[in-house]
Parts: C-alpha cells; structure tokens; sequence
C-alpha cells in the first residue's frame, strides 16, 4: 500500500538539507509507529521517496513524499499521527492512497512555483512582471551543475503573478523543473538583483508549490493521483 | 536577536543548522521560573559536541530533575565566528538565543586537552572575560568538567571551579549550592562551592616551587577548603538518571544514533590507559533497565541505530542477552544494533555477526601493539593467536575490511616492535586472502603514545616529534604496498602530552596561543604548531620539561592533590610491572590487583548480570 503525502516545511527549518528532511521523516515514522515497509536486501531501509529537493535556504508550503506500507492505514489516521509527532514547523496537509504502480513523484514533478516576498517602494511591480515576461532571453550564469556557464531561464518561465500591496508585495513565479531547463531559486534571485531590485529589497522566499503540467494545466501531485 | 540570525547571519555560513536550535526533545525552560540558570558549552562544533553522552545526561538531570535551567552552546565554526564578530553578536545558547553572559554558570566540557583554546574563543566571543581573576560577581561562574580536568592546573587561570569526577550528583549540588549562596561575596561564595565533594577552586590554593622551578605542593589558603580534592563518585549506575527523551538534531552529527551505556569504568588495567584509571571501579546497569532506557529513546527519537557504549562493552556481563534481546525486540523495523568497541577474541566476532547480519563493512580491532613482549608491557591483554582466531572468525562469516589499532612511541619500543606491527599486519593480510573471495582491505591507525596523568605510565618519558617521525618513517619504508597506515600527527601529541602533564605555567601559553589565533587544535586545518610554540617562548616555558623527562618516583606531581581512589603506590607498581613486561589481571575475572578504589570508597566493583561467557584473557 503507498500513501501520498503533502507536507509543509516552516521558515524556521529551511535551512535543513534533503538527507536532513529524509532522516526527519523516517525518524517521525518511527515514533509515530507507522507500520513502513522496508526494502529487502542487505541494507533493509524505510520505502520512502521524497520528492523534488526543497532547496537548503528556503522553506516550502506544498512538499511532496511517497510512502510504502506494510500494512493497511488510513490516510487521514496517518496525517494525525504523524502530526502528533512532527516538529512543530513541519505539518502534513494531506495524505491520499496511490496505485502501487504510480510513477515516482522525482519523475512526474515538472514544475514549481517559487514566491518573492520583496518591499521595494518605488517599483512598479506589474510593469516589472511584464517586462521580466517580455524577454526572449533571460541569460543567468548557472548555480547548477554547469556552474558558471551561461543558461537561458526563459523557456522554463511559465508564468507570473504580483500581488502589490502597500508595504509587503509578492511575486509568484512559475517555473520548469529538469526540462526544457531546471529553473533554479538562487538563479531567478540573480535576475531579481539584475533588474531593479537590491538584496534588501526581497525579504523571503519560498517554494509556494509543486506541480505535474500536463498542457499547459498545473496539477497538484495529489490532483494528478485522484483524478486517474 | 534570532529573527537577525535567521534572515541575515546563516544564509551566509556552511551548515546553518548547527545554530538553529530548536530541535526535537529540546527542553526550553521558562527563564524566570528558574533558579540557577547555567549554559552547557562544548568547546567544539555542534556534531561534534552534540554526540557527546555527558552532556546529554547532564543537559537531562538539570532541567528535569532540578528547578535550574540548563540551555547549550557549541563553538562556532570559524566561518560563523568570523560573521558573529563582524555583526558584534555574542555567543549565544541554542534553547532562548540569549548571550552567555546572562547565565549565571558556563560549564565547560573537557573531553581533549587541545580543546582549551576553544573555551578561550568562546569566551571572548561571549564578552566574558578569559581570566578568573579579571571577572567579578556580575560574570557568570565559569567551570569545566570531563576527563581532562583530573589534570587542572594548566587551565587554572580560566575557571572558576573544576567538578572533577561522575557529574550526576554533583552538577546538583553545585548548582544549590549557587543558588543558596547568590548574595555572597565572590570569595565567600567560592570557598562555600569548595566544600562540595568534587568541586576544585583554583583561586583558592597557593602553589609552591622549588628552586629549580619545578612543581612542589599546591596548599589551601582558607581553613575548610580542601587539601586533597577528592573526585565525585556515583556508586550505584543501574538506578542513576539517563535520558528518556534525547534531543534529535535535525543535522546529521558524528554519533547520529540512540546510546545506552551499559557499564561505566573498566578494570582491564592497559597501562597507559586514563579513562581505565580514572573511572574505576566498574558499574554495570541491569539488562532490564537497560531495556527499558532503549524502548524509551527509540520510542521519544526514531532513531535507526542503537549503540552500547561503554570504555570496553564486550565486557559488558549482559552483553550477549542484551544484543540478543534488542535485535528481537526492535530488529523487524529496522533498527540496528551497534558496538563501538570490539575485543580481540572470537567471541567479539560472533556477537559482531549477530548483530550485523546484514551489513559486513569495516570490523574495527586494537591490538595497540605489534609484538607480544610490548602488549605484556602496555598489559593489552591480547595473545596473537587470540588475535588471529578473531581475524579468521571475522574473515570466513564474510567481512571484508579490517581496521587495526595500534600505538607506537610506547615505553621500552624498539625496532623490532615496529616490524612487529608490520609483520602483524602482512599475516593479518595472508589470513584475510586464504578465507575471502574478495580482496580484503587492511587499514592500520597509528596513534602516538601520549603518556597520561594518574597512569601507570605518568613517570615515562614521551618520544620525541623526531623520534616519532623517525619511526613513522623507518614503517612507511618497511611496509609493503597493499597495507595501508595512517599516522596521527606527532605535533599535535606532543603539545598534548605537554599539557596532559603540565602544571599551572601553562596558562600563561594557553592564553598567548588563544591572542595568536590558536583555536580549533583538534582539527588539522586549524592546527598551527609554530604560533603554539612562539606561546612557549614567550611565557619562557619549556614544553619538552613536560614530555621528553623520564621522572622520578619522588618527584611531586602537579595532579597528586587529586584523589582518584587508586593509590599511587598501584601506578607505580604497574610501571614497574611493564618495565618486566608481567602482566597484571583483569579484577573481574581474576583476584584483585590492589589499585585501591573499592577500599578508598568503600565499594565493591558491580556486576550486574550473570556472566554467560566468562573468558579470561
């Protein structure tokens, strides 16, 4: 039985590694006393897959982890008593039964969406979005495995959306994740920096949200499972 | 102050989780509800100091077991030091961000004599002045316990207060004692936490040398202040105090695992051995207790590892029922048994199969040296056919790597010990290759010896770096190239040595090392021998009267004023046993050998469980 699980990562861990957030949940399945499924072979560990690394540095609103049980629970029993135990800046939003042969979230996640909470006074921030989108080109140097080479963002730009308030706004960005390219955070960071505003100027950022895009439509990892 | 931290200081420094806090079991009490409030600081980087057991046993008993608060603090990494002086932010504890210097007590753990320079650091980080004397009543009390603190008086000028021995009982009393004693005046205050068993105040005594300037006597100053200072014994471990509810730190750190500690001290008697000495008599804790204390952690961490820990488990009486009984009871989900130390005999094999059916990686022996005269002199009671029985049970139930322990620099070595090391590893080698498909892996660690306080070895000279480096040399050429041997660095032991048997003038050096920017002298990167050695030149202290002298019998030394329990007529017997190369026999198997602890506390050393495989060695 393989349980899929949406999860919320506070500002206050974000700097915890993916091997951290693994060996967190493992951990929490223990005390909770999950009934896990273990792998078979010589070094026997917990079947869970996580999904799309959460970058160190910043926190994340929809997470995403695949879970194999030994035996059958109820989802929303795993939920409460997961959160009976998790540390208070990680909460499980939700938990769906999946098939058995549901591909990996790391193959299906296709896109995120990374949200800019910045304060800049004097910017415009509908204008900047549109101008930002105008581009045919958005040449960063990459934080990537090519690092350093120069890397064309803009294919992997789906879309924008600003909320201008008063003294904090946000910028909504969606991006492509591995294909047509693997829009990094710190790279549209670099952006930012490059037009318009300063480090001051962009108080948080985090991962709003995962996606499977199918068409031009933004699925949630959940979605996609209930729907098929 | 954390809101600062977290937006504008850690998203510039490596492992920014070690600063962040606020992890699973951590006990945050309410700072004015509480009486004494003390920070517990390790004078090394959080994964270092967090997998210390100490701490956690003492970070436990205080805040659930007394009405003071005890909050942690770890040295910074240098990248983290470097933005915390930029930004003028002092050290501050991990449970409320609050400075040290709001604590009433610093207590600092001693586990390395190298890790002085540390504490140093961090008090200057905090804005604490380093010296005892340079700090009034408005100073926290800054105190040190551990290992190293059976030596205390190269540190002397540092601390206000030394709790020398088992910390269970006496961080309680200490604390009380703070507590009663708040509207006192800093002297008074210090002579009434002298009358505490354990507890050593330096600025209480006076030291005398003799005109040659060696060490003679150190005296009290004030009547009711201890001559002889006795360390803090806990005689009963079964029904102490260990922690239920362990602090899970979100990063991964060096022992990343739940521990029980099955027994505390070991009467095995090597020779050069401190721990072995100073935690004497041996304590076990019942299978049963140590059952339950397992539940409780696995079931408050998660963790997927449970370690037995212990100066020399596998002499643990339960250990055969308690690795069995945990396999059965946690094994099917997962969890794994662990045993840091092995005994070189067959039987430590089979148990190592038991409990890592699965994963045959590296299998980790200490002979400590290569030929059998000199483990008769170090009283590593180990035959080679014992050694090699270990390797072929180990190697035909399919291990694949061995990693060996030895020291060299050990007294009477000669070069035939050292060829003994190689030849021991070559069989080891030949052995490995009869039994394994595979080609196995042999990898040899050699430590220097560094002769310690209160052992038996403490009259011997220490090998020079040169000779050292000789003899690292002379091995290097004599080995053949599928063994492979790594040397600890004879720099970093010799300054070790000099402050493991140092006397109060080292102080002056440590604190000129600390201005020339020594800090973090475990750690190569970090070590820098000459700006230690500028330190001695300056204080005109020279290191090698330290390590390099053979002492005499009559010579007084600048630790004898500190009551181990085992006699100093024992040491010197032992030392002049090795010069003989006799051996002397481990108390629990065979008669007492007189080292004069259960007398001295008037105890018995505690057996817990029926031995069920009683070899004697």
């Amino acid at each position: 039985m393989r349980l899929r699980t949406e999860y919320s990562v506070g500002a206050e861990l974000k700097f915890l590694s993916n091997l951290d957030m693994m060996h967190l949940m493992e951990r929490s399945l223990r005390r909770a006393d999950i009934p896990y499924a273990l792998s078979e072979g010589f070094n026997p560990h917990v079947k869970l897959s996580m999904g799309t690394v959460l970058p160190v540095g910043i926190s994340g609103e929809k997470e995403y982890f695949d879970l194999e049980l030994s035996q059958y629970m109820r989802a929303d029993d795993f939920m409460q008593r997961m959160n009976a135990v998790l540390p208070e800046k990680v909460k499980i939003r939700q938990s769906v039964l999946i098939p058995a042969q549901m591909p990996s979230l790391m193959k299906t996640i296709n896109s995120a969406c990374y949200s800019f909470i910045v304060c800049h006074q004097t910017l415009d921030l509908m204008n900047w979005a549109a101008e930002f989108l105008s581009n045919d080109s958005l040449i960063v140097k990459s934080r990537g495995k090519k690092k350093d080479l120069d890397k064309d963002l803009r294919p992997g730009i789906y879309k924008v959306e600003v909320k201008q308030n008063k003294d904090l706004s946000s910028i909504d960005i969606w991006v492509s994740i591995g294909e047509p390219v693997n829009v990094r955070y710190d790279e549209l960071l670099d952006i930012f920096l490059k037009k318009g505003f300063s480090h001051d100027d962009i108080v948080e950022v985090y991962r709003k949200a995962n996606y499977i895009k199918e068409k031009g439509a933004f699925y949630s990892p959940l979605e996609k499972v209930t729907a098929s | 102050m954390k809101n600062r931290l977290f937006r504008e200081i850690l998203p510039q420094v490596s492992k920014p989780a070690r600063y962040t806090g606020n992890e699973v079991n951590m006990i945050k009490k309410d700072w004015k509800k509480s009486r004494v409030k003390m920070a517990f600081a390790f004078p090394d980087v959080y994964e270092v100091g967090m997998s210390h057991l100490g701490g956690k046993i003492l970070y436990g008993i205080v805040n659930e077991k007394s009405e003071h608060l005890m909050e942690r603090a770890y040295a910074p990494w240098p990248d983290m030091e470097e933005i915390m002086r930029e930004n003028e932010l002092p050290l501050f504890s991990l449970e409320s961000f609050r400075p040290l210097a709001d604590f009433d007590v610093v207590g600092f753990s001693l586990q390395y004599e190298l890790s002085i320079s540390n504490v140093l650091n961090m008090l200057d980080l905090a804005g604490i002045p380093l010296r005892a004397e340079d700090r009034d009543n408005d100073s926290p009390l800054i105190i040190a316990g551990g290992p190293v603190v059976f030596n205390p008086e190269p540190f002397a000028d540092f601390f206000d207060a030394f709790l020398i021995g088992d910390g269970e009982e006496l961080i309680i009393d200490f604390l009380d004692c703070v507590d009663n004693s708040r509207s006192m005046k800093k002297m008074d205050k210090l002579i009434e936490l002298a009358g505490i068993e354990g507890v050593y105040i330096p600025a209480l005594y006076e030291r005398e040398y003799g005109k040659d300037g060696h060490y003679k006597a150190i005296k009290p100053r004030f009547p009711g202040v201890p001559a002889r200072v006795c360390k803090r014994l806990l005689r009963d471990l079964d029904t102490a105090y260990f922690p239920d509810k362990p602090i899970l730190p979100y990063m991964e750190i060096i022992h990343d695992r739940a521990v029980l500690e099955v027994m505390r001290g070991c009467q095995r008697g090597c020779r050069f051995c401190h721990a072995g000495i100073v935690y004497r008599p041996v304590r076990e804790r019942k299978v049963s207790t140590l059952r339950k204390q397992a539940e409780m952690q696995l079931k408050h961490t998660g963790y997927e590892e449970i370690s037995l820990a212990s100066l020399s488990t596998l002499d643990y009486s339960g250990v055969n029922e308690l690795t069995r009984e945990l396999v059965r009871e946690h094994g099917e989900k997962g969890i794994g048994v662990s045993l840091p130390s092995l005994r070189v005999d067959a039987f430590s094999i089979d148990l190592a199969n038991e409990v890592q059916k699965v994963r045959k990686t590296t299998l980790t022996l200490a002979p400590e040296a290569g030929t059998q005269r000199l483990r008769d002199v170090i009283n590593k009671n180990v035959s080679e056919e014992q050694l090699f029985t270990a390797v072929e049970a180990a190697f035909k139930s399919g291990w694949l790597a061995l990693k060996l322990y030895f020291m060299f620099g050990l007294p009477t070595e000669s070069e035939s010990d050292l060829d003994g090391i190689i030849e021991l590893l070559q069989k080891v080698k030949s052995i490995g290759n009869r039994y394994s498909k595979r080609p196995v892996q042999i990898r040899a660690s050699l430590a220097c010896f560094v002769p310690k306080a209160h052992t038996p070895f403490q009259w011997q000279a220490q090998n020079s770096i040169e000779q050292l480096e000789e003899k690292r040399k002379y091995m290097m050429r004599n080995k053949s190239k599928n063994i492979k041997l790594s040397f600890h660095d004879s720099r970093t032991s010799y300054l070790e040595g000099v402050i493991a048997r140092g006397d109060h003038s080292l102080s002056e050096v440590i604190y000129r090392a600390w201005q020339k920017g020594c800090k973090f002298d475990g750690w190569t990167e970090y070590f820098h021998f000459d700006r230690w050695m500028e330190a001695f030149e300056e204080s005109a202290v020279d290191p090698d009267f330290y390590t390099c002298r053979q002492r005499s019998y009559d010579e007084v030394f600048p630790w004898d004023f500190i009551e181990t329990g085992v006699s100093k007529s024992y040491l010197q017997k032992e030392n002049d046993r090795a010069t003989e190369a006799k051996l002397t026999a481990d108390c629990r198997y065979d008669e007492c050998s007189g080292c004069g602890i259960c007398p001295f506390f008037g105890i018995d050393i505690d057996i817990k469980e029926e031995s069920r495989h009683a070899i004697k060695n």
